[in-house]
């Protein structure tokens, strides 16, 4: 267990980060998680949507002559607080986990342990935003020379609220910690059509590969090839279709070589040849995989003995 | 005729397609309608085709390589997993629950904190009450120059009268609401609460020195005979004030008893535990702040009279304290 966990730390870095969420029907769920500067710009925009409103009931207030110069300010405040404070809470209640922000920027609350966000939740970490954001934030704008101490204590806070969430995987901040949340992307469930189960036929009767030649790859060169593949319908100007072109032909070549496929493939034929490795290849790994044999990248046959000892 | 063909993985796809594409499109008017605007079938369905769909995210991981139907895959299953997992409740009903069950049940839970906030409170009275009569020079150290309206030990009894018996119209009203939930004490109920994480010591520091400054301040006043005047003029509000921020302190205290002594769980989750208390005990010193920033806003400039002050003010503590003692009872929450 220990090793196998060190083992998946070292492979992080570099990946996007995504977090994994358990929901109640134990398939892990892999999701994006939402960084410091996409969350930063949802709280932007939450705190002018709320300014707004708060600005808009002030003038009428003021129309309504409630409000004199001498209380203005107090009264702004107050309104500004008691807007803002259920607006996050309600709104993320009423959208699960999405302010107007949120929501503009994509992104959403989830509970951490894979079940459905509590009430408690919710106000916890909405309420731990007065003391994170607000808080700081207010210090910030009232920072004056004459303190030097306060506004070293404000500004010290400030970092500590930023660095938080930059200390752990998930971007947590305090609150998120407390009520057991994070932030993620809102994947978006896009189905491409399927490149093997185009004209199959055809295909396979013009390039036929052999088994010993479909050894060479795994899964890592696979999806890579499918990335370019599906690139490939992409329309594009003169020049980079020539670019492509060659891009392709190199590509024939090494795999070409890779796998010792003796015959020449002619220009025109290229991207059906990859179509026909493609498919090929996995079926190929497919059927690998469904007896045991999962193949990560192109590696597999020498770092084999260690996966088999480890699975 | 032409599935036969197919290798395995495209014939799983072709055979569940229309499965997905029916539950991305009951996902989608979940997302945007809500589940409550949603028919018993439709609801029925989505929940159904979410657990079809785990399971072919399963089985796809294991028999597919095809990169772009397991993204689909795994984008729908968290898109339907974080509908059918949507918060249920109705605002309305979490509100009446918190004031009717919940908030009286956390804060006899949490009596032991509670009473230590007000311990600290306790405290620091005493000492600073003492220590003025020690020496009068120590209301200096104690009273930030804000708070006292220029009240001091130089200043006259009469105009320490004055100050306590003086309905000026201006005053009141909302303005006034809003400066006084803004004032000095509200700020130290935030700080005294979220200071509690930690460690406790900033939230215990904070209540006594506040403790200190109220004693100095009191004893200032028994010293020219205004005791019980000023008794007055800080009950109608202060009991409910102060009780908010010693509650707040309680709350504070339990946060920062969770970090220092966490037990056999994490920090972090010992932490978790203690927000679940600790947050109603901030949610109560919040409402109550408020109903004290009316009390002072309005009721402490109309009435004038010292018992009335008295009674108005110990009346609403009593309330408070009923409402902590007696709510919530009836249920085996």
């Amino acid at each position: 267990m220990i090793f196998r966990r060190r083992k998946d730390k070292k492979k992080k870095p570099g990946i996007a980060e995504a977090g994994t969420l358990m929901p109640p029907e134990g398939v892990a769920l892999n999701l994006a998680i939402a960084g410091v500067g996409v969350r930063l710009a949802a709280q932007i925009t939450d705190v002018l949507i709320t300014l707004v409103a708060m600005v808009c009931i002030l003038l009428l207030m003021g129309l309504l002559k409630l409000t004199g110069p001498q209380t203005f300010f107090a009264v702004a405040m107050l309104l500004f607080f008691v807007i803002r404070v259920p607006y996050y809470v309600v709104s993320e209640l009423a959208w699960n986990g999405q302010t107007l922000g949120k929501k503009l920027m994509k992104i959403k609350v989830v509970s951490h342990d894979g079940r459905s966000l509590t009430t408690h939740a919710l106000v916890l970490r909405n309420l731990m935003k007065e003391a994170e954001v607000f808080l700081p934030g207010t210090l910030l704008l009232s920072l004056d020379e004459a303190t030097p101490t306060a506004s070293l204590i404000a500004l010290g806070w400030v970092g500590m609220v930023f660095a938080i969430p930059l200390l752990n995987r998930y971007r947590m901040r305090l609150g998120d910690m407390m009520a057991g949340t994070h932030v993620i992307h809102l994947p978006q469930p896009i189905l491409l059509k399927d490149l093997a189960a185009e004209k199959p036929v055809e295909a396979e009767k013009d390039f036929v590969f052999l088994s010993h030649q479909l050894d060479h790859y795994g899964a890592f060169e696979l999806q890579t090839l499918e990335a370019l593949l599906r690139a490939e319908g992409n329309p594009v100007t003169d020049s980079a279709l020539l670019s492509r072109k060659r891009t392709l032909a190199a590509i024939v070549e090494k795999i070409r070589r890779k796998i010792g496929y003796a015959e020449p493939v002619p220009e025109h034929d290229h991207a059906r040849f990859l179509k026909a490795f493609y498919a090929a290849q996995r079926g190929h790994l497919e059927q690998r995989q469904l007896f045991g044999d999962r193949r990560a990248d192109k590696h597999h046959a020498t770092n084999g003995t260690e996966t088999e000892g480890a699975e | 005729m032409e599935r036969v063909d197919l290798m395995r993985s495209a014939r799983f796809r072709a055979e569940r397609e229309a499965d997905w594409r029916r539950l991305e499109e009951l996902v989608t008017r979940a997302e945007r309608r809500g589940m409550q605007a949603m028919g018993y079938a439709e609801a029925r369905d989505l929940a159904a085709s979410y657990r079809q769909a785990t399971t072919s995210l399963a089985i796809a991981r294991e028999i597919s390589l095809d990169r772009a139907l397991l993204d689909y895959l795994e984008a729908l299953t968290a898109r339907a997993y974080l509908s059918v997992y949507a918060p249920q409740e109705r605002v309305g009903g979490i509100v009446w629950r918190f004031l009717t069950a919940t908030a009286p049940q956390a804060m006899r839970r949490s009596w032991f904190f509670v009473l230590l906030g007000f311990l600290c409170m306790g405290l620091g009275v005493l000492v600073g009450y003492l220590l003025y009569l020690e020496n009068p020079a120590w209301y200096y150290v104690f009273m930030p120059p804000s708070l006292g309206d220029g009240r001091g030990p130089d200043s006259t009894t009469e105009y320490l009268r004055s100050i306590i018996y003086d309905a000026d119209p201006d005053a009141s009203g909302l303005g006034a609401f809003a400066t006084f939930l803004f004032s000095h004490n509200t700020r130290i109920a935030i700080f005294v609460f979220g200071l509690g994480v930690f460690a406790c010591a900033p939230a215990i520091l904070l209540t006594f020195y506040n403790g200190l400054s109220l004693g100095a301040f009191l004893a200032l006043h028994v010293e020219r005979g205004l005791g019980w005047d000023l008794g007055g003029w800080l009950s109608i509000h202060g009991v409910t004030e102060i009780s908010a921020i010693c509650i707040a302190c309680g709350g504070g205290l339990q946060l920062g008893a969770a970090v220092l002594f966490p037990g056999q769980r994490t920090r972090k989750d010992a932490l978790r535990l203690a927000g679940h208390d600790a947050v109603k005990l901030a949610l109560v010193a919040s409402v109550m702040l408020i109903v004290a920033a009316m009390l002072e806003g309005f009721g402490r400039q109309l009435v004038q009279d010292m018992t009335t002050r008295y009674t108005i003010g110990w009346c609403v503590g009593a309330l408070w304290l009923a409402w902590f003692a007696l709510g919530g009872r009836g249920r085996s929450a």
